[in-house]
């Protein structure tokens, strides 16, 4: 309440009408937010009116509803429906439940080894999407998928076995992926069981399974079924894995559908339908947001997530024992392990061959000079450093400046800039790609040269992730007890003195929390630089994967994506080591 | 040394306009050591946050030394960090990210160029050995025990040797028995510092001990403000009478008034006329409450004549505190509480007679 009044004053003493700075760096705050979240999804919904073929020629007298009944009556769009609804509860199926047996084995046996899984299973987040998926199309493609390959050689078998490039292989990647999200999610929910509301059923005469039932289970539902809604959530709007997996076989979901209207083979891209169809995807995805959110709310009403640590009691295993460890193992081999191997191996070879002696005889590190060698590798690198730096300070420092205003200013504003920032959560980073290039391509028009370069990729991923950021600088500024903050006023210090010397050192494992995250998140994601991206010289590594893939330079793929997973693994390793919970010192 | 004049605090919340602070004024001598008392929420920490600055009037004026540093009706406010103040937080507001030594050093560093390396190393020594934190500099602050905590926050509040000391309940976090240790040791340490303290508090134990001068807040508004020896013996309101100490309150009509030169007139009760000090003020007729504290009751000898006012009752409860037994007696329909020595021999349902001494009869405005 206070800090607004005392930012205002600038000197000594000042009249009390004036206007304040405060109030204005809050309105430019306030601004800028409001500008980049709304305008890209004002262009998204005139797009999908306008009845203009290029997004240049748009022209408000135009509009109609031409591309809805378009996107509606084509039958395509109803096949769209299952595929993407048959795929999202597949895989959160199968991610919930391996990540739901791994969690309760850790959680309430006495597996041996449970330290690795704790360690071992967040780290698999290190992997992105694309190259999990390429790996899958290099062990299971009918064609060139070694399993297959050794599945039919061994067993003489005339068809290959498996195929990767079907909904089935979809479910089983992306199902894979969701898993450590998932488990970091389950441990929390597990280990807030009080277990003396367990005991107190036993006392009441209920049988063990009777309490675990009647008790257990009920309690931890809500928070069962809003992981299970975020799960679906990310399912719904990764692109990367239907890219590599659906997109060749024309298998189409909400995200890779957008995407190929986009970038269809035989012309002009069909801006309209794509919008419409964003809109969809995007009404889709934020009803399940909503949905997660009055889900997390009602959770909360229950005793059972307390913040305090309980001791379960652990089940005893006996002979048993062995069998998590066994499942844990073949989660991480499928996971990271495999494909990793898979990358490392065909990065060594000359040509795409199934192992075999005399493929390693004929191992070499070319593809790995060809990293150095070729112009473009080094300038798509260049452009991802660039691009990851920009992105990641402009997140933070964003994040801050709007959680500082939404935490402590008394501005009148703030709800609706908490709400703004927060907003992209809810959308699909191709919706998001489809809303700036709109954006972009109007400001070219107004003569901002920005369309198709790094600088709009950066605008585009901040605007993103500042919903993420925002929440983490959100609960670290709220646990700076604001005494902390007026005892620097008191002691003499002026506004930016406190900043600097209260604020700064007590958030600092925040920024670099949020700072490495952003920068992960960067450097995987394909979808929104592919979209907005125009050119070789602007490409960055993840579309550059993406565009020699296609091409079929799978070993030079290898190479980069072996660098890239080490790289991710190491980043991965310092955002654990490091987390985000240092500030809670300060309460 | 401090004056502040007519001051009010309007903020508004969700459910409307808050006045927190109703046209206050208070006026505090150099060295004096000046406590706002009274029960959450009646502006006793506005107040004193106003004071400070972090929190501004709506209206009024506050001076600070010869300095006016809130005047509404000449635009003037100075900032916190402008204003030559040293305050102790009730969360005692210690930087968990600094040591010890960083964070009583931070108001002399904040005073950049002032002092140098050498002469803030001795200033910080100092004022840590005031609070006999001496040999703790390196410690990181998180590390440091609650009493601890409490302590060096006073340091750091005083290291700047400020004008004035603000304290917001600065004692509520720790336990009783170093609570008590502490109150003496706070107001001998800034009594021999000389200087002008304002102590905010909702324990008139604190209030009373420590304080030159205690102002007692209620809604916005102070109530009374008065030495601690005379806010105890002669309140002017029931809540004043309730809230340091307890009293037995007795209603009433004035049957008589003093006569010249003596300050004693008669109230006629349901227990009979019992004779009290009746301030000026009051007229024949009026209906008034006696106040009278539990401790200032005793005991009639059975057969003794009685004489002043002396009222019978049954004894419904005993309870035994230690140092003391509290009885609480039914008189006349209403429920007397009464402190004697534990070594008094009065059961409960005795049916006992009571004096109650003239001069600790107070009449209050009802």
């Amino acid at each position: 309440m206070s800090v607004e009044t005392i930012t205002g004053w600038p000197a000594a003493r000042m009249r009390l009408r004036l206007p304040r700075p405060a109030t204005l760096w809050h309105w430019a705050v306030f601004l800028v937010v409001a500008f980049f979240i709304l305008a890209p999804l004002t262009f998204l919904i005139v797009g999908s009116l306008s009845d203009a073929r290029l997004p240049t020629d748009i022209d408000f007298t135009h509009l109609s509803f031409k591309h809805y009944a378009e996107v509606w009556g084509d039958p395509s769009t109803y096949a769209l429906f299952y595929n993407t609804f048959v795929y999202v509860s597949g895989a959160v199926a199968v991610g919930i439940t391996i990540a739901a047996t791994l969690a309760w084995v850790v959680e309430r046996t006495d597996m041996p080894g449970k330290i690795w899984i704790y360690a071992g299973v967040p780290m698999t987040l290190a992997m992105p999407g694309m190259l999990q998926a390429m790996a899958w199309v290099l062990l299971l493609s009918p064609r060139i998928g070694f399993i297959n390959q050794f599945f039919q050689s061994a067993f003489g078998l005339e068809n290959p076995p498996f195929d990767v490039y079907t909904l089935p292989g979809l479910i089983f990647v992306e199902g894979l992926r969701l898993v450590p999200t998932a488990f970091l999610m389950l441990i929390p929910l597990l280990r807030s069981m009080d277990p003396s509301l367990e005991e107190a059923a036993a006392m009441s005469g209920a049988s063990p399974a009777s309490s675990v039932r009647k008790v257990t289970m009920r309690l931890m539902l809500p928070g069962l079924f809003a992981v299970l809604i975020y799960q679906a959530v990310t399912a719904l709007e990764v692109f990367e894995v239907p890219g590599i997996l659906g997109m060749p076989a024309g298998l189409y979901v909400f995200s890779t559908k957008v995407y190929s209207l986009l970038h269809s083979a035989t012309g002009l891209p069909y801006y309209g339908q794509a919008n419409s169809l964003a809109m969809l995807y995007l009404v889709v995805a934020v009803v399940a947001t909503w949905a997660y959110a009055k889900v997390i709310a009602k959770s909360e009403r229950y005793t059972i997530v307390t913040g305090k640590g309980y001791r379960p009691r652990l089940m005893k295993l006996g002979r048993w024992r062995w069998l998590p460890v066994a499942l844990a193992i073949a989660f991480m081999t499928f996971s990271i392990i495999l494909p990793f191997l898979v990358f490392l191996y065909v990065s060594f070879l000359p040509y795409l061959q199934a192992p075999s002696a005399a493929a390693f005889a004929s191992m070499s590190l070319k593809h790995y000079h060809a990293l150095f060698e070729r112009d473009l590798i080094g300038t798509a690198l260049w452009n991802t450093l660039i691009l990851v730096v920009v992105t990641s300070t402009l997140t933070v420092v964003l994040s801050f400046l709007v959680s500082l205003v939404v935490v402590r200013s008394k501005f009148w504003g703030r709800r609706i800039l908490d709400q703004l920032a927060f907003a992209p959560h809810a959308i699909p980073g191709i919706v998001m790609g489809v809303a700036f290039l709109w954006l972009f391509l109007q400001a070219d028009k107004a003569g901002f040269a920005l369309y198709g370069g790094l600088t709009s990729i950066a605008i585009a991923f901040t605007a993103g992730y500042i919903s993420y950021g925002t929440r983490v600088m959100n609960a670290a500024i709220l646990q700076i007890h604001k005494d902390l903050e007026e005892a620097a006023y008191v002691s003499g210090a002026p506004q930016w003195r406190v900043m600097w010397r209260v604020f700064y050192p007590l958030l600092l494992p925040s920024f670099v929390g949020v700072w490495i995250w952003t920068m992960l998140h960067v450097v995987r994601s394909a979808s929104l630089p592919l979209i907005l991206y125009e050119g070789q010289e602007n490409q960055v590594i993840s579309v550059l994967i993406w565009n020699m893939w296609d091409e079929g330079l799978i070993q030079i793929v290898g190479a980069i994506g072996v660098m890239m997973i080490l790289v991710l693994l190491a980043l991965t390793l310092c955002i654990r080591t490091i987390g985000f919970g240092r500030g809670a010192q300060a309460q | 040394m401090i004056r502040i004049e007519n001051l009010h605090v309007r903020y508004p919340t969700s459910e409307g306009e808050v006045h927190a602070v109703r046209g206050i004024n208070i006026d505090i001598d150099e060295g004096e050591f000046y406590t706002l008392l009274g029960p959450s929420g009646c502006g006793k920490t506005t107040t004193l946050r106003c004071l400070a600055g972090l929190e501004t009037a709506s209206e009024g004026t506050i001076t600070i030394g010869d300095e006016v540093v809130y005047s509404r009706a000449r635009n003037i406010l100075v900032p916190p960090h402008k204003r030559n103040i040293g305050m102790v937080f009730q969360s005692y507001a210690i930087w968990p990210h600094m040591s010890v030594f960083e964070n009583v050093a931070f108001p002399l560093r904040e005073m950049r160029g002032k002092f140098s390396r050498e002469e803030i190393r001795d200033k910080v020594a100092r004022a840590l050995k005031l609070v006999q934190l001496d040999g703790l500099q390196d410690r990181p602050a998180p590390f440091l025990s609650g009493g601890q905590q409490q302590r060096l926050a006073l340091a750091r509040a005083l290291v700047r040797e400020p004008k004035v000391l603000l304290l917001d309940e600065p004692l509520s976090n720790l336990d009783a028995k170093l609570r008590e240790s502490t109150r003496i040791e706070v107001r001998d340490l800034v009594k021999r510092l000389g200087i002008t303290t304002v102590y905010v508090t909702h324990d008139q134990l604190e209030a009373l001990t420590m304080s030159d001068r205690v102002a007692v807040m209620k809604q916005g508004e102070i109530v009374q403000e008065a030495d601690p020896v005379e806010l105890y013996q002669a309140p002017r309101e029931r809540f004043v009478a309730n809230f340091i100490g307890q009293s037995n309150f007795i209603e009433g009509k004035v049957s008589a008034l003093p006569a010249s030169g003596s300050e004693i007139g008669t109230a006629a009760t349901s227990s009979g006329q019992i004779k009290c000090v009746l301030p000026a003020g009051f007229n024949l007729g009026d209906s008034m409450l006696i106040a009278v504290r539990p401790e200032d009751i005793t005991v009639v000898a059975g057969g003794a004549a009685a004489a002043g006012n002396v009222v019978e009752g049954k004894v419904s409860a005993t309870s035994f505190m230690g140092d003391s037994i509290e009885y609480q007696v039914m008189v006349a329909g209403a429920m007397m509480r009464m402190k004697l020595h534990p070594s008094t021999a009065v059961r409960q349902g005795d049916t006992i007679r009571l004096n109650l001494p003239e001069e600790s009869c107070r009449a209050l405005l009802p």
